[in-house]
Order: C-alpha cells, then sequence, then structure tokens
C-alpha cells in the first residue's frame, strides 16, 4: 500500500435522515489512487460517489473507516492538526458548478492567488499577480481575462479558472467532481484534453468523478463502479469496458449512448434489476476485482 | 404516512410547554441580574432614605432575600396555581394591573396584524401580477418612502389631519369620557392607532410576498402549468401563491411580536391605554411580578404563533413532514 | 402530407441591459404529423427559445421580430394569450430537462395530472378525472398508478418524475410535444428507457416531437430529422442518416469529432477552436468562420444560404458552392451493420 498517493480504507459514511432512518450513502469503499494515474469513480446519481470526493477532501467526517492521503490518516483530528497546511495545499477539488462554486465578486486574479495568501506561501514569479498570469496561461487561457469576473465568462472558461485556482498550490492530487458535467460538448472535449495533458506532461493525480463513462473510458487509467454506495467493480479502465463482469456494470455500459443511429438503435436495454448488494471483492484477473455474492456456507 | 394525531398534537403540546418553562426561566434569571433597585417600584423615593434594617425587612417581606432559585420555585408554583404576584408599583394583583389594558393592546395588534396579513397579500400579489410595470413600479416606491417615515411622526400628522383640522376622529385614549361600554366609540379611537400600525409594517410584507412570488413565477413548474393550458392567473393563484405561503406564515409568525412591540410608540403617542407603558415601566422599575407576566404573555403568543405556522406549513408542504431519503420509497420504471 | 407545423423566416430578439440579443435568426423549417425533428446544439444556440417563442411562452423582453408560424395551415402568428391557452396543451406542450423542478413540490402527483386534464375539460367529474389520470399514469410507464397517485415528486425518482411530466404534457392529446433537453438530467440508465418511451407514445398516438439536445447520443436513437443550430440559425437539416453518415456542415464536423467515442486510442480529443460569438452583434458573414477550418474568404463577408444537397438535406456553407475547393469531411461514412 506504500506505492498509494490517496488510500481509502473501508470508508462509510452515513447521512442520519430521521429517529430511525439510516442511509449508508458510502458502504465499505476501499480503493487506492496511485500517484500519476487518472483513477475514475463512476456512478449514477445517489451511489455516493461525492461523497467520497468530500470524505476525502474533510468536508464531511467518515462514519467508519480510514483515508489515507501520502501516508496521513486525514480522518485522524490529531494528524489533520499536524499536517494541516499540507493537507491544504497538496489535494484540491474541482467542482461541477463553477458559476456557484467562484466567488462572484472576485476577479479571476484574486480567486487564482487566494490560496497563495491564505497559506502564506511567496509566490515563486515575484508577484501573486504574476503567479495567477502563469497559471491562467498554464490552462490555456489569456492573461487579459486576469481582471474579469467569473459571470463575464463562459462555462468552460470559468472551469479552467478553478483549475488555474487549484494548480497554483501544485497539488499532488486533483478530486474533480464532475468537472464536465455542466459543459457543452465542444467545451468538454478542451477540458478533458487539459486534463490529459495535466496528467502527461506534469504527472498529476486525478481522482475524476463523473457519470458519463464514454469520457472515463477514453480519459481514466483505472475506474470503479459505484451503486448504492458500494463499488461493484474496479478494474483498468481497457479492462473494465471490454470484459465487464459484474451484471450492474454491464447494464451501465450498456447505457451508453451511441452517436450513430443505425447502432443506437440496434442497441438493446439491458435492464440492471437490482437486488440487495452484499458480499465481498474477489479478484477475478490481476487488477480487477468484482463483488461477488457470498457463498453460502 | 399515517400519523398518530393523537401523538402528534401531544408532541406539539410538550414542545409548547418545555419552551415556556425555559423562557420563564430566563426571564427570571435574568430580570433579577440587571442592576437597579427593586424597592424604588415598592416605596418610592422613601427607598433612598431607608436604613440597613429597614432594607432587609422589606426585602425580606417582598421575599428577595431568598437565593434566586428559591424566588424563581415560589414564583413558579404560584403561577401554577395562578397567583402570579402582586405588581411593587401598582400594589395591587398583576393580573388585575394588566386586566384592562391587556385587551385594548390585543386588540390594537390583533386587529393590525390580521390587516398587514391581508393586505400585504393583496398588495404582493398585485405587484407581482403587474411586475416591472407601472402600477408595480410606482406601489415600489411610494410603499418604500411610506415604511421609512417614523412610526411617531406618522402618527402626529394622522393626528393633526383628522383629529385637529378635520375634527373627524379622536386624537386620544380608548374611548371617551363616560363611553367605556361604546363598542362604536372604541372602534372609533382604534382608526388612528390602527392605521398607523397597519402603514409602517405594510409594505415590509407586501414587499416580502412581491419577491417572493416573483422568484416562483421563474420556476419551471410554471413554465410547464402554462404549456399545459392553464392562464397566468390560474398558475399565479393554485401554484405560485401556496408555495410561498410556508415561508410567509413563518415570518408572520415571527413578527407577532414585532407588530405587538410597535405598537408601544403608537399607544404612548395616543395615549392609548395598552401593555406598552407597562411593559416598559416594569422594566424600569424592577416590578419583577409584572415584568414575569408581561413577558410571559408575549412569549406565549409568540411560540403559539410559530407552533401553529408550523402545523400549517406541514399541512401545505408535504417535504417538512417527515424527512426522506433522497429517492426513498422509489422503484424503477417498467422494465 | 401536409406540415403540422411550418415556422418561416422566425427571427426572436431579447432586449437586455446589453442590447439586442438575436436568439433565433431567420429560421425557418417545417414538422409533418407524427415525425420526430431533433434540434441539435450548444447552449445558448437558441434552441430552447425556439420552441419557446413557437408556444409563446417567452419572458416579458423577448420579441417576435419578424417570422410567420404555421399550425395546421393555420396563421397563429398574431395570436393573443386567449387563443394561445386553447391551443397549449391540445395543440402542442412541452416537456423539460429537470422533472424535480418542473413539478410543483406541493402538490401530489396525481393532482397535478388531473389539473392538465380539468383545464381543457372543465367540467369533467372527479371519478372521471381520476380515471383519467390513472389512464395516463398507465400509459408513461408509471407502474402501481392507485398507490402512486398521491404521492409528491419528492417520493419519486428521477425518471419517475420524469414520466410523470409526460403524463402532464399528453393529458390533453396534444399533436405535438415540445421535449427540450428530456434526459439531460437523468442517469444514463434511466436515459434510454425515457427516449424508447417518448418514441413508443409518439407512435402509439401519432404525436410528432421537437426533441431539442445537445447530445447526439440521444438524437441518434429517437429522431427522424435532425437540425443543427449554431448561433441562432440553422446550419444544417437533414433525415438523421444524412446528418450522421453524410454530414457537410464543418460545424456538424466538430461537434461529432469532439465526442469521446469518436476518438482513436492515444489522440487528443478534436476540439472546436474558440467560441461561440456573441449574439448581442453577430458578426457580418458565417458565425462559424473564425472557428472553421475550412473557412473560405466569403464566410467573412457574407451569409452562406441553405444549400440543398438533396430533397431533405440542406446545409449553410459555401463549401457547398460550385466554386469552393473540395474538401473531404473528416467524419461521417456508413457504418458496417
Amino acid at each position: 500500500m506504500s506505492d498509494a498517493l490517496l488510500s481509502i480504507q473501508h470508508l462509510t459514511h452515513c447521512f442520519r435522515l430521521g429517529k430511525k432512518q439510516v442511509l449508508r450513502a458510502v458502504d465499505d469503499v476501499s480503493f487506492d489512487v496511485r500517484p500519476g494515474e487518472i483513477f475514475g469513480l463512476v456512478g449514477e446519481s445517489g451511489s455516493g460517489k461525492s461523497t467520497i470526493a468530500r470524505c476525502v477532501m474533510n468536508i464531511c467526517q467518515p462514519s467508519e473507516g480510514k483515508i489515507f492521503f501520502d501516508g496521513i490518516d486525514v480522518c485522524s483530528p490529531k494528524e489533520r492538526r499536524a499536517h494541516r497546511k499540507l493537507l491544504q495545499t497538496k489535494r484540491q477539488i474541482i467542482f461541477q458548478d463553477s458559476s456557484s462554486s467562484l466567488n462572484q465578486r472576485m476577479t479571476v486574479a484574486d480567486i487564482i492567488a487566494e490560496p497563495m495568501s491564505i497559506h502564506h506561501i511567496t509566490p515563486k514569479r515575484g508577484s501573486c499577480r504574476a503567479e495567477a498570469e502563469f497559471q491562467l496561461h498554464y490552462v490555456g487561457m489569456d492573461p487579459s481575462y486576469l481582471d474579469r469576473y467569473p459571470a463575464e465568462l463562459s462555462g468552460g472558461m470559468r472551469q479552467r479558472v478553478a483549475i488555474a485556482r487549484a494548480l497554483s498550490m501544485e497539488p499532488a492530487l486533483l478530486v474533480a467532481d464532475e468537472p464536465i458535467a455542466s459543459l457543452d460538448v465542444s467545451i468538454q472535449a478542451q477540458i478533458i484534453n487539459l486534463f490529459k495533458h495535466l496528467q502527461e506532461e506534469h504527472g498529476f493525480t486525478f481522482l475524476f468523478i463523473a457519470h458519463d463513462l464514454a469520457v472515463v473510458r477514453y480519459l481514466c487509467d483505472r475506474a470503479a463502479v459505484l451503486y448504492h454506495g458500494k463499488i461493484v467493480e474496479i478494474a483498468p479502465t481497457k479492462e473494465l469496458f471490454s470484459n465487464p463482469l459484474h451484471p450492474y456494470t454491464q447494464a451501465l455500459l450498456s447505457a451508453i449512448p451511441i452517436p450513430d443511429p443505425r447502432r443506437e438503435r440496434a442497441r438493446p436495454l439491458r435492464v440492471y434489476t437490482p437486488g440487495p448488494v452484499t458480499g465481498q471483492l474477489a479478484e477475478a484477473s490481476p487488477g480487477h476485482l468484482v463483488l461477488r455474492e457470498e457463498e453460502p456456507g | 404516512m399515517k400519523r398518530n394525531p393523537f401523538l402528534y398534537y401531544g408532541q406539539k403540546a410538550l414542545t409548547f410547554l418545555m419552551s415556556v418553562l425555559v423562557l420563564s426561566l430566563v426571564v427570571f434569571y435574568v430580570a433579577r441580574l440587571a442592576p437597579g433597585d427593586p424597592l424604588v417600584s415598592y416605596y418610592g423615593e422613601r427607598a433612598e432614605k431607608m436604613s440597613v434594617e429597614e432594607r432587609a425587612w422589606a426585602e425580606e417581606k417582598l421575599g428577595l432575600r431568598d437565593p434566586i432559585y428559591v424566588q424563581y420555585v415560589r414564583w413558579l408554583s404560584g403561577a401554577l396555581h395562578g397567583q402570579f404576584g402582586r405588581s411593587f408599583k401598582y400594589k395591587a394583583d398583576v393580573l388585575e394591573v394588566i386586566g384592562g389594558r391587556a385587551g385594548n393592546t390585543l386588540i390594537l395588534g390583533g386587529i393590525g396584524f390580521l390587516l398587514i396579513f391581508g393586505l400585504s397579500l393583496l398588495l404582493g400579489v398585485f405587484c407581482a401580477w403587474f411586475e416591472d410595470r407601472l402600477p408595480d413600479r410606482a406601489l415600489c416606491r411610494v410603499g418604500t418612502a411610506v415604511s421609512c417615515i417614523p412610526e411617531f411622526w406618522l402618527a402626529l400628522v394622522l393626528i393633526l389631519l383628522f383629529a385637529v383640522s378635520l375634527r373627524l376622529l379622536p386624537s386620544s385614549g380608548a374611548y371617551s369620557v363616560g363611553k367605556a361600554d361604546d363598542w362604536g366609540d372604541r372602534a372609533l379611537h382604534l382608526v388612528l392607532p390602527m392605521a398607523v400600525v397597519v402603514i409602517d409594517h405594510l409594505w415590509y410584507y407586501a414587499y416580502m410576498i412581491r419577491n417572493k412570488l416573483l422568484e416562483e413565477v421563474r420556476a419551471d413548474y410554471v413554465l410547464l402549468a402554462r404549456s399545459k393550458g392553464m392562464g397566468k392567473r390560474q398558475v399565479l393563484f393554485r401554484h405560485c401563491l401556496r408555495n410561498i405561503l410556508p415561508s410567509y406564515l413563518s415570518i408572520m409568525a415571527i413578527s407577532v411580536p414585532h407588530i405587538l412591540g410597535g405598537t408601544y410608540i403608537i399607544e404612548t403617542v395616543f395615549s392609548y391605554p395598552g401593555l406598552g407603558t407597562l411593559s416598559y415601566e416594569s422594566a424600569r422599575y424592577h416590578d419583577y411580578n409584572l415584568l414575569m407576566v408581561l413577558s410571559m404573555l408575549s412569549g406565549v403568543i409568540v411560540i403559539l404563533c410559530s407552533i401553529l405556522a408550523q402545523i400549517l406549513n406541514e399541512q401545505l408542504d408535504p417535504r417538512m413532514r417527515s424527512p426522506q431519503a433522497p429517492g426513498a420509497g422509489e422503484e424503477g420504471g417498467h422494465g | 402530407m401536409a406540415a403540422l407545423l411550418e415556422v418561416k423566416n422566425l427571427s426572436v430578439s431579447f432586449d437586455t441591459a446589453a442590447g439586442e440579443v438575436q436568439a433565433v435568426r431567420d429560421v425557418s423549417f417545417s414538422l409533418s404529423g407524427g415525425e420526430v425533428l431533433a434540434i441539435v446544439g450548444e447552449s445558448g444556440c437558441g434552441k430552447s427559445v425556439l420552441c419557446r417563442s413557437i408556444m409563446k411562452l417567452l419572458p416579458d423582453n423577448a420579441r417576435m421580430k419578424s417570422g410567420q408560424i404555421l399550425l395546421d395551415g393555420a396563421d397563429v402568428t398574431g395570436y393573443r394569450e386567449r387563443d394561445m391557452r386553447r391551443l397549449r396543451g391540445r395543440m402542442f406542450s412541452m416537456i423539460f430537462q429537470d422533472p424535480m423542478t418542473s413539478l410543483n413540490p406541493t402538490l401530489p402527483i396525481g393532482r397535478q395530472i388531473g389539473e392538465a386534464v380539468l383545464v381543457h375539460q372543465p367540467k369533467l367529474k372527479r371519478a372521471a378525472v381520476r380515471r383519467r389520470v390513472l389512464e395516463l399514469m398507465e400509459l408513461v410507464g408509471i407502474e402501481d398508478p392507485e398507490a402512486r397517485y398521491s404521492l409528491y415528486p419528492h417520493n419519486f425518482s428521477g425518471g419517475m418524475r420524469q414520466r410523470s411530466v409526460m403524463a402532464i404534457a399528453l393529458a390533453a392529446n396534444p399533436r405535438l410535444l415540445f421535449a427540450d433537453e428530456p434526459t439531460t438530467a437523468l442517469d444514463v440508465t434511466i436515459q434510454a428507457q425515457i427516449l424508447d418511451l417518448l418514441r413508443d407514445i409518439q407512435q402509439k398516438l401519432g404525436t410528432a416531437a421537437v426533441l431539442v439536445s445537445h447530445d447526439l447520443g440521444v438524437v441518434a436513437r429517437a429522431a427522424d430529422r435532425v437540425a443543427v443550430m449554431y448561433a441562432g440559425k440553422i446550419v444544417e437539416t437533414g433525415t438523421v442518416e444524412e446528418i450522421f453518415y453524410h454530414p457537410r456542415h464543418p460545424y456538424t464536423w466538430g461537434l461529432m469529432r469532439s465526442l469521446p467515442a469518436f476518438a482513436r486510442d492515444g489522440q487528443p480529443l478534436y476540439t472546436i477552436p474558440g467560441m461561440p460569438p456573441a449574439l448581442v452583434d453577430p458578426p457580418r458573414g458565417d458565425a462559424f468562420a473564425s472557428r472553421n477550418e475550412y473557412a473560405l474568404a466569403i464566410d467573412y463577408e457574407e451569409m452562406p444560404p441553405l444549400f440543398r444537397i438533396t430533397d431533405t438535406h440542406y446545409a449553410a456553407t459555401w463549401l457547398l458552392d460550385p466554386r469552393a475547393p473540395a474538401v473531404t469531411p473528416p467524419v461521417g461514412g456508413e457504418p458496417d451493420v
């Protein structure tokens, strides 16, 4: 486990709904994210994928389980205090809706430079503004946008600013919670290319959360499929798409729309009849784990 | 999701009793922690000339020497038997002191509240209907200006106009001398104070309704309702108004003391014998027993109103009943 | 076959503080009964405005500048609100992107559907309304409608909510249904179900539909004909096969090539450079010219007309002019099924 940048072990998070009802949003989830890879977390709404991201970022305190980031147990308040600065700079998150996750009354330059002033980091490039300019250039935007406000930018540009803000801390891990879901197709492609570029050329590690399987297939190295808070299958992306083993994964893959009328219309609909998801992850082939019902006896 | 009504209302009643108890405890302690000399209210200026022994005797007589919790338990057991003690200042039973005046304030505040409630709804809906067109814009300007007028000034202007110049309405008191039982005369005396209460608060609530309605009108379900062929008016009344009522009701419930409290200045200007002056004096002269009853009275009204609003809200908005799992009770559609 | 809906040279503008936003610019199309036309484009291209302007459900600052709307041969361009109300629901109705916000959260589902029934038959008895509502719920595939009649929207899943919205839209047997991104807010596994339901119902009742979407996969599944919109104009229109297998407009090519499904392994995704133009002051020539790698000099000067390719297939690009250089489309071609 020492080679993992992020290691999630038996993570469980429950939401209290009432006096008696408890929703297990995340249920005994374990996986590792290795340095330099894009790890995809796929699931439908309500599968608990955003809750995992929140736990990783310490926005939620998990009910059970441990999360290790670079060997630090982020769920233990003691260790969190001891490594506060490292944790807050080396993990960064990008949210889905950049129109609400960026402060409307701050300029682009302020947004990008804010983390530096919070953590009292001396900008490498002289001034905060120069640093912001560098980061903006890094994500492919013109420095002339530095004094604009988020409302003046398009969705794709806002998302780039959010990425630039995250990158200004030179994080080891970027958690991207549905970063492209609210963007147009042609803009989605730009952001996907940017992620790919950041990974390949600069070695960033991503925890990429998405519901769009076509994007995951293209972008991610490994992926886990979540269903009702449990991981049902986890495998290298190629393996997952060519040889899905769990019936839910199969149903999910068969649901990817194909932009081709004849093949799309010929596509059979597979419906996964939800049963109780129980059992243990078992290794089907090296690196490919599937949730299997426990054999009685 | 059937609930047991007995359990439901029992729970609400319990909440009510607990809140009242906590309130009485807090008011009791805070009143006694405030600096000042309670003996002054009982003995007037004589209190300052008292010797140490006399003071001790007087405090013993009024029960002020015991520890606070003993005093509280004594007060509470008295209150449970309907004995709220004597007013230090008026040297009479508290309930007697309040008696006549509570009715006056409740009539002024209560009718004022109902008027504000109804008129602000009407005005808000009217403005929302004419959104950004002339009637709406004009009302918004006038309303904002009017709500900035200080109460006492407005009261004086109205007195000058209707009582002094036109001589249409009486300028002060709750009734003319010797006409205490003449309801017409009482109503006539109510007109001016009531007008000030309503005019001063009305726009605040009407504007809130207007803005909430406009927010609601922009929702998608309005578009769907209109695309199925409903008219603008039908949608506004059947859908939007219903949806803003819960938040409006809660705000109105909280505003009860605001409106009741606002009557104080008005009561002073119009020399209207209500609770306003009484509360002020009781706090100032440490007339503990009177203060307790007055605070409890307004507290009980507020707590009652908010519980009532909560019950109404739960009738109107199903989401407020029991918390539900996001998607609980859902099953996939057909296969 | 006579056209059910015919839109001629429709232009719609919004008056905003920044100036006049030309959301729909000179759009013409027609739709026959029982047909599904998909309108594809990115956000802000005017596709939703187009639908809402036909139903006359635009906000107050919108203005229909020119054009004609013919419904079943009757000119409804000048209709007032009262006349439009009679058409809405019976002639056409609409379903929206987010089924959570398009249902009133404080009314039971059954009542909301019933309301749609009552609007056009106000004298119907209570029991008859209830019968009709249950029938509609059955039609859109809500299982056990009796039990779900008095449930509230928050008790339903996303797919079920969208089915309820459909029941409302279908309550008065409209002949034309506008579906504005009906599956965008839904999970992938539900998307196809809802699309197939839409298709089923449309065939069962003979309803025509205008399907607005940005998702080419959705369009491929449900549409008969496709119109591609860019910056308020229709730039290409044709049957679904023509658009997907023989696209002719560079913007259509760009849209398709930026899909991860068309990406080759290891290659970065194709992206359309630049951004859509602001519609406050649209460029003089082809609005797409500055992002178009195949742009000709004339693209910057003059707006291209719709060139005819086949009887059903038209595209507005100067590349189709006989004088233009020949360009091999980077996408398309018949698939081997």
